[in-house]
């Protein structure tokens, strides 16, 4: 379903929503996050990239899992804790971000589905924004399969036309979201389409920065596990994990107890986001750890990404986005790492 | 789905056997669920043990699947939640979850003879397969289990094992002389060495520390076992268990769900990562 929504019924449109749960990028200290908003006028789609993706509201930085006490009968009791079920529409969600969803969606289903991951995921409607100008100047989706006008993941994708926004519905879910408000809409003008269709052709030469050959890099990576290339890469990485921490696609997670009370016990188990560019995060009980310094642990970043779920999904575990690159405090660049991979003398 | 993955089912202490003193002590430990379920496993799997307030962690399952009164874990006090473990008593609850991972294909080996080589506490998950071929003793050909560990007080299983003893042949070891003790002396892999078991239709299953492993591959290959006669477990840090924390691969294999059995055919051409 394709349609036309003036700016000035934009507002209007999100009033008809009121019973979802409405998530949009919110500037506070001159950084853009997704927050839950109450007042349709403060949703404001012109905005760069937020600095953590959308993976946080399907996919929390923290959730619980269980919550369990000791209990006369059996000794324990434990409780499934699952997330609450209003549905939300994320508004203004960036093609890179949606789409590193859909890549993460491959491990969380499958033999063992994850139960917490899929209730917020199905009950989740994304509308996306083409991005006319590129967010970042490190944006790089073309070369990874993406684009900035990509329909991957998205139930709508807005196109923003100066005075109007171009809406193309793409899932049926989008479709009964229109129909919420079917008066805010008009009928797409064929020189809409042709204003459409210039704007996303422009926002793809937009696009500065890409990894030539790319598709060449997975299987040079695989013989490059035993070279001293890690080494060097790696040395200025303090091993803040910035670049998985704000990765759309990195799902790495830590299951922990939290306890409030021993004696009676009563407490919780939470799962966390976790890093694989910390040190910690392999090491064996006995102290072994199988990647015992930050060359291998750069290492697994790239080849995980650029390897292993391309021999897993057939997809680059990267979308594109740039944040790794455009927030790493020593400057490691995973365009410049992947262009010395191609380069690299075997 | 219809059931949630991540929901441990709760289990009674039944019996627990202090398998090794000292301070690497072992203990063995046999639960059963306090509700019915389907929980059935394969020779070499795993399953998640909770202890509640602590934490989970991966354990290998030490009975035969031949076993349907108890699951039994033979767990060396070495972290968080194993040495919570360790201060259990009979009748403590405990959380369950699994079974995980590939297991041995015992199946494939009907007919052969099963040469067993473990070290320390990598007799657990041997127990398990060595049991279910014993169980089934007219499927398989000679069983042998060659075994040692640092010390006599550091071989689990003692009291099985003189029965054992028996029934199969059994090489032990251990790495330093000590009075009294008969047997070789020495490591693992020069015991391997010393008792020459033949390639001769015959499968090898290798578990223990990973130098141990390393050694007694080598061995195996100068006795002329080919890379699909040789076994072994992998052992990686793990958290979910099924293939999605993102921390126990080598490559692109999560030992987790991929593993923890692995050819040296297969393992040979995986990274070097664990």
């Amino acid at each position: 379903m394709e349609k036309i929504l003036t700016k000035k019924s934009f507002s209007k449109w999100v009033k008809k929503l009121e019973s979802y749960k409405i998530y949009a990028p919110v500037k506070n200290d001159d950084l853009w996050n997704y927050e839950i908003i109450d007042i349709p006028e403060s949703i404001q789609p012109d905005y760069p990239n937020t600095v953590l993706s959308p993976k946080k509201i399907i996919f929390p930085q923290r959730e619980i899992f269980l919550e369990f006490k000791a209990s006369n009968e059996e000794g324990l009791e434990v409780k499934e804790i699952l997330p609450e079920e209003r549905p939300a529409i994320i508004f203004g969600v960036r093609p890179c971000d949606a789409r590193a969803l859909t890549l993460t969606d491959n491990v969380f289903k499958g033999d063992f589905e994850d139960p917490y991951y899929w209730k917020r995921r199905n009950q989740t409607i994304l509308i996306g924004l083409t991005c006319n100008i590129p967010p970042s100047f490190d944006c790089f989706c073309l070369s990874v399969g993406g684009s900035p006008h990509s329909k991957d993941g998205l139930d709508i994708l807005m196109t923003d036309l100066e005075d109007k926004y171009y809406i193309e519905s793409l899932t049926k879910k989008g479709n009964q979201l229109i129909n919420l408000a079917k008066d805010c809409f008009e009928e797409p003008k064929v020189m809409d389409k042709k204003d459409l269709e210039k704007i996303q052709a422009n926002s793809e030469i937009q696009i500065k920065r890409q990894i030539k050959d790319i598709k060449k890099i997975p299987k040079k990576l695989k013989g490059m596990f035993d070279t001293p290339f890690w080494d060097k890469e790696s040395l200025s990485c303090i091993q803040c994990g910035i670049c998985t921490y704000l990765c759309p696609t990195c799902h790495c997670f830590d299951i922990n107890d939290e306890v409030a009370s021993s004696a009676p016990l009563k407490g919780k188990r939470v799962r966390t986001w976790d890093n694989c560019q910390f040190p910690d995060f392999t090491m064996h009980s006995s102290g072994h750890n199988p990647r015992p310094d930050k060359a291998s642990r750069l290492r697994q970043r790239i080849l995980h990404k650029f390897q292993y779920f391309v021999e897993l999904y057939e997809n680059f575990q990267c979308v594109g986005c740039g944040r790794c690159i455009s927030k790493c405090p020593v400057g490691i660049d995973i365009i410049e790492v992947l262009d010395k991979v191609r380069d690299y003398g075997l | 789905m219809d059931y949630n993955v991540y929901i441990p089912k709760l289990a009674k202490i039944i019996e627990i056997k202090e398998e090794v003193g000292g301070s690497r002590p072992i203990k063995s430990f046999r639960t059963h669920f306090i509700n019915k379920n389907d929980f059935s496993h394969r020779c070499g799997q795993s399953a998640m043990i909770s202890v509640l307030g602590k934490g989970e962690s991966m354990i290998s399952i030490s009975s035969s699947p031949l076993v349907k009164d108890y699951l039994q874990f033979s767990i060396l006090k070495m972290g968080r939640v194993t040495t919570a473990l360790h201060e259990m008593q009979v009748g403590n609850v405990i959380g369950i979850r699994g079974p995980y991972g590939n297991g041995f294909p015992i199946e494939e080996w009907k007919g052969k003879n099963l040469v067993f080589i473990g070290g320390g506490i990598g007799l657990a998950p041997i127990w398990s397969v060595l049991n279910t071929a014993l169980g089934k003793r007219e499927d398989y050909g000679d069983l042998i289990l060659i075994y040692g560990a640092r010390t006599s007080k550091d071989l689990v299983f003692n009291d099985e094992l003189k029965e054992l003893k028996k029934k199969i042949t059994v090489f032990l070891s251990v790495d330093v002389e000590e009075e009294g003790w008969k047997e070789f002396v020495g490591f693992v892999p020069q015991n391997v060495t010393d008792k020459k078991p033949s390639p001769k239709n015959s499968i090898t299953v290798t578990c223990g520390p990973p130098i141990m492993i390393k050694f007694v591959i080598k061995a195996l290959k100068d006795l002329g076992f080919e890379d699909e006669q040789i076994y072994t477990t992998v052992e990686n840090k793990m958290k979910c268990g099924i293939g999605k924390c993102g921390r126990c691969n080598i490559g692109k294999h999560y030992v987790c769900k991929d593993g923890p059995v692995y050819s040296w055919a297969q393992l040979k051409n995986l990274p070097q990562e664990y």
